[in-house]
């Protein structure tokens, strides 16, 4: 019994151990900011789950309502979060147009008459020659 | 105050009071009596010191399709974020993002903050900008390789947005009162974007 518990806890840590550094992989793959959000708040999210779970199984009963409420935060706070860096990012062109398949939030934006470019920030021509490498090191 | 209110009222932030308490005990991780009482003092005050609006008035939860919420949140969880750590590591900084527009059915200020926390959540989504007064999300979706895509994610967060509002019984806007498509497409009259309220400055 002892030990099916600590295969399983092993399994789940491993497993969400793997999606962290997947999450740490893709913070440092991808190129803009929103990306990165991706990576950084999801693949993480579901490793921290997973590592949770994996405590659940191998501790006392009485321990996993703290653990249920560490992945009730986590899961009630991480997008708000993402979703005010996102904003940001977009406002502040901080979003690597090149890589976009489609902007409808730009498409509404300049049939409102109030397209992003005018609004200060940086000029697309000033990113593109910026290597987006920089900011890592 | 009619007794009748204020027994309403007092029902009203039960659960409130209940989920402080809870909150209280697990923190503390001891039946005590100190801590139980304690807690429920600490968790009365907070409540009466700072009174909470009352939202979604009318709202029913129907715990199956609450649960059915949840477990499409975990599936969706596991799924996608296979999906995206595989992006991460097979295309890197070459992935292709798209940012889609989706308009929402319903009206209401609370359950339109739970899809687009859900769709936060759900990884390969990130909302990037709410427009409240049109009641649409713009969200970046990641990986995108076509249109087809685009229209599978949409669909997929008017689909989430469904069963958020029948979880709480929630019913959609009737048409008339301004179906999600057509109001949006005039122009403001002022050059201001709107703010994260959907209001214009």
């Amino acid at each position: 019994m002892t030990l099916l518990r600590d295969v399983v806890t092993a399994v789940l840590f491993l497993t969400g151990a793997c999606f962290c550094l997947l999450g740490a992989v893709g913070l440092l793959r991808f190129r803009d900011t929103v990306s990165r959000l991706h990576a950084a708040s999801k693949a993480q999210t579901l490793g921290l789950l997973l590592i949770l779970v994996g405590a659940a199984v191998n501790r006392p009963l009485r321990d996993a309502p703290v653990l249920l409420l560490v992945a009730l935060f986590q899961l009630f706070n991480a997008p708000i979060t993402s979703q005010i860096v996102g904003r940001t990012a977009y406002r502040t062109h901080a979003v690597d147009r090149r890589r976009l398949f489609s902007d409808e939030l730009a498409d509404r934006l300049a049939r409102d008459g109030t397209p992003l470019r005018e609004q200060g920030g940086l000029t697309p021509d000033k990113e593109e020659g910026k290597n987006p490498d920089d900011e890592d090191r | 105050m009619s007794p009748r209110k204020r027994s309403r009222r007092i029902l009203h932030h039960l659960p409130l009071v209940v989920w402080l308490w809870l909150l209280w005990v697990v923190l503390w991780g001891s039946l005590s009596a100190v801590v139980l009482v304690g807690g429920l003092l600490a968790a009365l005050l907070i409540v009466a010191l700072f009174p909470l609006p009352s939202v979604l008035p009318g709202a029913v939860p129907r715990p199956l399709w609450i649960g059915a919420l949840l477990f499409h949140l975990l599936v969706d969880l596991i799924r996608s974020g296979t999906t995206v750590a595989w992006a991460a590591v097979r295309h890197g900084g070459r992935t292709r993002s798209a940012i889609m527009e989706v308009p929402l059915h319903i009206d209401d200020d609370v359950l339109i903050t739970v899809v687009a926390e859900i769709t936060t959540i759900a990884p390969g989504t990130v909302v990037i900008e709410i427009d409240r007064r049109r009641r649409r999300l713009y969200v970046h979706t990641l990986p995108v390789r076509d249109q087809e895509t685009v229209d599978l994610r949409k669909k997929e967060t008017q689909d989430l947005e469904r069963r958020v509002a029948r979880s709480v019984g929630y019913r959609h806007a009737p048409p008339g009162r301004g179906s999600p498509i057509d109001p949006s497409d005039v122009p403001p009259r002022d050059g201001t974007p709107p703010d994260h309220r959907g209001e214009r400055g």
